[in-house]
């Protein structure tokens, strides 16, 4: 696992939330975990394929999770239903995709398989065998935690 | 708090006032999939939102389209390519709910979709439009 797979995934996620939120997270400090494990409530798993394998897990915490999805719409969410959850798997489909686009710009191609929601944070997912970095972004309304496990062929 | 946000506007009023529109439609959309009231009821509703925003993206795209052709913007090709994107995944939402049936949890993916690409569309996409026209000192 490569520290420069992470910088992509760091400028995706201030953009999109800036176009999205009107906000800046800020990068708060790496971490390396064993395995991809949910650190907060409201999970999406997203696996890639190509240049790259490996998975990748966004971690919403639930009131970030409700307060973004209000932001985005203009109404208040108080629980995570298939439209909180599906408006996250979006967010995270599109940073996942505009990270790779950057990727792609040192001669990577790669692709993502539609995201998955997982609820809770117990247990672990059996997406990934290999190390990941945990990619802490800080905002006002919370910290989103990315786990990046992305391996060469 | 509303889901159009002032920083959306490209400089031409004509798009600008459209967008205003989707994002009014969407956010209606929005309320009717999020309601307390039973499915049935809302149904009705969501059918005839489906309906507009077949008809009302086309007409939209189209005019958006035209104001690209027309100040030469030189993306217009890769723009009309996403358009032509989402039409297909609106007209293919609305075949699949058409055959299988309108389920609940279906349309809130849905609505949560479009909700989504229309901020990113709008937001960051048509913004580059706002940029161009301005660097050539504005619409008339």
């Amino acid at each position: 696992m490569r520290v420069e797979y992470i910088n992509p995934f760091y400028q995706a996620t201030v953009d999109v939330f800036r176009v999205m939120l009107s906000m800046e997270p800020t990068r708060g400090t790496l971490r390396a975990v064993q395995e991809l494990v949910p650190v907060s409530e409201a999970n999406v798993g997203i696996g890639v394929t190509g240049d790259l394998r490996g998975s990748l897990l966004y971690s919403f915490p639930k009131t970030m999770a409700l307060e973004m999805v209000h932001i985005m719409s203009g109404m208040e969410m108080t629980k995570l239903d298939a439209f909180v959850t599906s408006a996250l798997s979006e967010v995270a489909n599109i940073i996942s995709g505009n990270a790779l686009t950057y990727l792609s710009k040192n001669s990577l191609a790669c692709d993502i398989s539609p995201p998955q929601v997982f609820i809770g944070s117990t247990g672990t997912l059996a997406m990934a065998t290999e190390k990941a970095i945990v990619l802490p972004l800080v905002t006002d309304i919370g910290t989103l935690e990315i786990s990046i496990s992305l391996h060469g062929k | 708090m509303s889901m159009w946000k002032e920083h959306y506007r490209v400089g031409s009023d004509l798009i600008d006032t459209q967008h205003q529109e989707l994002f009014k439609r969407v956010s209606r959309f929005i309320k009717v999939v999020q309601g307390d009231e039973p499915w049935e009821e809302r149904l009705e509703q969501v059918k005839e939102t489906l309906v507009f925003m077949q008809h009302y993206v086309i007409i939209h795209f189209a005019d958006e389209e035209n104001l690209q052709k027309e100040i030469g913007y030189p993306e217009l090709e890769r723009h009309t390519r996403i358009h032509e994107s989402f039409k297909g995944e609106i007209q293919e939402f609305a075949q699949t709910v058409e055959r299988e049936g309108f389920d609940e949890e279906k349309v809130q993916e849905f609505s949560a979709k479009v909700m989504t690409w229309l901020i990113m569309h709008v937001g960051r996409e048509d913004q580059k439009i706002g940029e161009f026209l301005r660097s050539r000192g504005g619409h008339k």
